[in-house]
């Protein structure tokens, strides 16, 4: 596979338009290299597994803008009757990419993930009554079709066949100290979207 | 074989919701309030979500209050138990209100009305402590003399921009067809 997680993230980015994108994990640390000021982003942190669930609520408080769920492998595995939630309820502005990278904590420890890569998302969001589903093991093909993806019919679920970053933690360095800001950002972000939507109270 | 304590009516708590603009109703369902899916089912002024877990059902939550509605959850006293981490990080640490409508499945009838610390359920005796531990403000819902806690947890969690939580101690009453 040649996709990385900054180049699918890349992708994502030119094609979202005023999308809201609810980010997790890898792809929340690539966004927010990217463009971590965006008004209609959000991230689910410290909080893996939850990002498909808030991006159901915004589906359906906002069922005329675009909801990009930017989902991990192991983020979703914790969660993933989610995809029967979200099938359920048939939000037709839902867009929900997995990169499956196959590790947790990428670029940190690259531990494996259970069902060691081997799990078939796309198979199970179509099982489960997604409206469709496709896979991209490569950046090319993903720039060249993710405008026709984020115009196909929703709930759709998109998996990304991502190479895993390498790994810096070990007996050279350290895992760092978490800072109040990891655990602060989610409700700061949550206003600024709220704010952005004129939902704020 | 205890007797059957007096229901809170189905009808008195999804009045309130509606009364106060409670009308999105996430849930995986309990056991205790059948008779309150069935009426808020019946009810087009509501829109349910059925979610898979309870941790889902506090990420849907959130999610809906972002987008600019009051939310309820109902769920039952082990579902609480399985969304700690979820309601920590949605309820808690990001600041979302959301009521909390539980269910106290598996208690004793000969407990209703009286503390659910003396439950023998861990269940049940548990719900109360979690909460407290995690500043989570409560009303109990044991008989109809309490209703007027409905609208107390509501407004806490209005007023305070947090999770609330109403403890239905009983099965609720199916009202009259």
């Amino acid at each position: 596979m040649t996709l990385s997680t900054l180049e699918a993230c890349k992708a994502i980015q030119e094609a979202r338009a005023d999308a809201i994108v609810i980010s997790t994990m890898s792809a929340m640390q690539c966004m927010d290299q990217i463009d971590p000021d965006y008004p209609f982003g959000l991230s689910s942190v410290p909080l893996m597994g939850g990002a498909a669930g808030l991006g159901l609520g915004l589906a359906l408080s906002c069922p005329d803008r675009k909801v990009i769920v930017l989902d991990g492998d192991a983020s979703l595995l914790m969660e993933l009757g989610v995809l029967a939630t979200v099938a359920g309820m048939r939000p037709s502005n839902f867009y929900h990419f997995v990169f499956a990278n196959g590790v947790q904590f990428n670029g940190g420890a690259n531990l494996p993930v259970a069902g060691a890569g081997q799990v078939d998302f796309c198979a199970i969001a179509l099982a489960s009554g997604y409206a469709g589903a496709a896979r991209f093991s490569q950046a090319g093909a993903l720039r060249a079709e993710i405008s026709a993806c984020l115009s196909a019919p929703a709930p759709a679920l998109i998996e990304l066949d991502i190479a895993p970053t390498p790994p810096r933690f070990g007996p050279q360095l350290a895992q760092p100290e978490q800072g109040d800001a990891r655990f602060e950002r989610m409700g700061m972000e949550a206003r600024r979207l709220m704010r952005a939507l004129g939902t704020s109270r | 074989m205890t007797s059957l304590p007096l229901s809170i009516p189905a009808a008195s708590i999804v009045e309130r919701l509606d009364a106060c603009g409670v009308h999105k109703i996430v849930t995986v369902p309990d056991f205790v309030q059948l008779s309150v899916h069935d009426l808020i089912d019946q009810t087009p002024t509501f829109q349910v979500i059925r979610c898979a877990d309870e941790n889902q059902a506090i990420h849907v939550a959130g999610g809906l209050h972002i987008g600019g509605h009051r939310v309820a959850v109902l769920i039952q006293n082990q579902g609480l138990l399985n969304c700690l981490n979820s309601l920590r990080a949605i309820g808690l640490d990001a600041g979302l209100p959301m009521l909390l409508v539980i269910g106290q499945f598996g208690r004793e009838f000969s407990n209703v009305g009286h503390d659910p610390a003396l439950s023998r359920r861990r269940v049940v005796n548990l719900v109360e402590p979690v909460l407290d531990v995690m500043g989570i403000a409560h009303w109990r819902l044991d008989t109809p003399l309490q209703l007027s806690n409905i609208d107390a947890a509501i407004d806490a969690c209005n007023q305070r921009q947090a999770p609330a939580a109403l403890l239905i101690g009983h099965y609720t009453a199916w009202d009259p067809s």
